[in-house]
């Protein structure tokens, strides 16, 4: 009698799916760097180096380095533009993942 | 006293078919309720299905962004291995060769320097021009950061 009496209940089912915003920030414009000019000076061409810098109207200074000071210059150059470039590229991978150009439809 | 005991059994027999007509109904609603909730538990099931499916893609995206970010950081190290390989080459000794010959190994390191301002323009995100894009012999690539800078070079 109990059985009888009670009845099926209706399955309900829930959803509510709100997208997150996109952050959508602009990438930061690509560097335009300055050209330097690297001069060599040698105990033999110093006096001529200078000379050739005061007829150029520059200041007759350098701010020197050693070889092996130059050669670490350049790697840590090297290794801060090996970091960018995996930052730019993890930046981008974030993006294409999280905010792709088209959105699934699902 | 029979006319009684009649109307009672009628009454049982009315009562009787009213209660199974009422059972009946019930039935038919409960019935119509889980014919309901098969449909929705169907598309629950394709939904579930959907989600499986859309989380594999996920996974395969994520293995291919990593496997990418790998091969990146690899190809930069070598970058980096080769640039040390240059300065120390054999006995080549850069302090030396620059005292014998200045003037060559000026244009020489003027030379890396623009190329090496080059690359961390292209890391910070400035696009490849047609020439570094098509570069594929040794003499066109920037030996700076050939991973970066060229990306149809083959080393050889």
């Amino acid at each position: 009698m109990l059985t009888n009496c009670s009845s099926v209940k209706q399955l309900s089912i829930f959803k509510q799916e709100v997208p997150r915003q996109k952050l959508d920030l602009q990438k930061p414009t690509p560097l335009q760097l300055e050209q330097i000019k690297w001069i060599i000076i040698t105990s033999e061409n110093a006096n001529e180096v200078f000379k050739k810098m005061e007829e150029q109207g520059l200041d007759p200074v350098l701010f020197g380095l050693t070889d092996n000071d130059y050669q670490l210059i350049a790697k840590n150059f090297a290794q801060i533009r090996n970091q960018l470039k995996i930052t730019n590229d993890l930046l981008d991978k974030y993006k294409e993942y999280y905010e792709p150009k088209e959105k699934n439809n699902d | 006293m029979f006319g009684g005991i009649k109307l009672f059994f009628i009454g049982i027999i009315i009562s009787a078919v009213i209660g199974a007509g009422a059972y009946v109904m019930k039935l038919q609603r409960d019935n119509t309720i889980l014919k309901e909730n098969a449909i929705k538990l169907e598309s629950a099931v394709a939904e579930q299905k959907n989600l499986i499916e859309n989380q594999k893609k996920d996974f395969e995206e994520i293995l291919t962004a990593n496997k990418k970010m790998n091969e990146l950081v690899n190809n930069l190290k070598k970058d980096l291995d080769d640039l040390d390989k240059r300065f120390n080459k054999g006995e080549r000794d850069i302090g030396k060769l620059a005292i014998e010959r200045t003037g060559a190994i000026e244009r020489v390191i003027n030379k890396g320097s623009e190329n090496a301002k080059r690359c961390i323009e292209i890391a910070s995100g400035s696009p490849l021009t047609e020439e570094e894009k098509n570069a594929t012999k040794k003499s066109e690539i920037n030996p700076e950061c050939p991973s970066l800078a060229n990306p149809a070079y083959i080393a050889y």
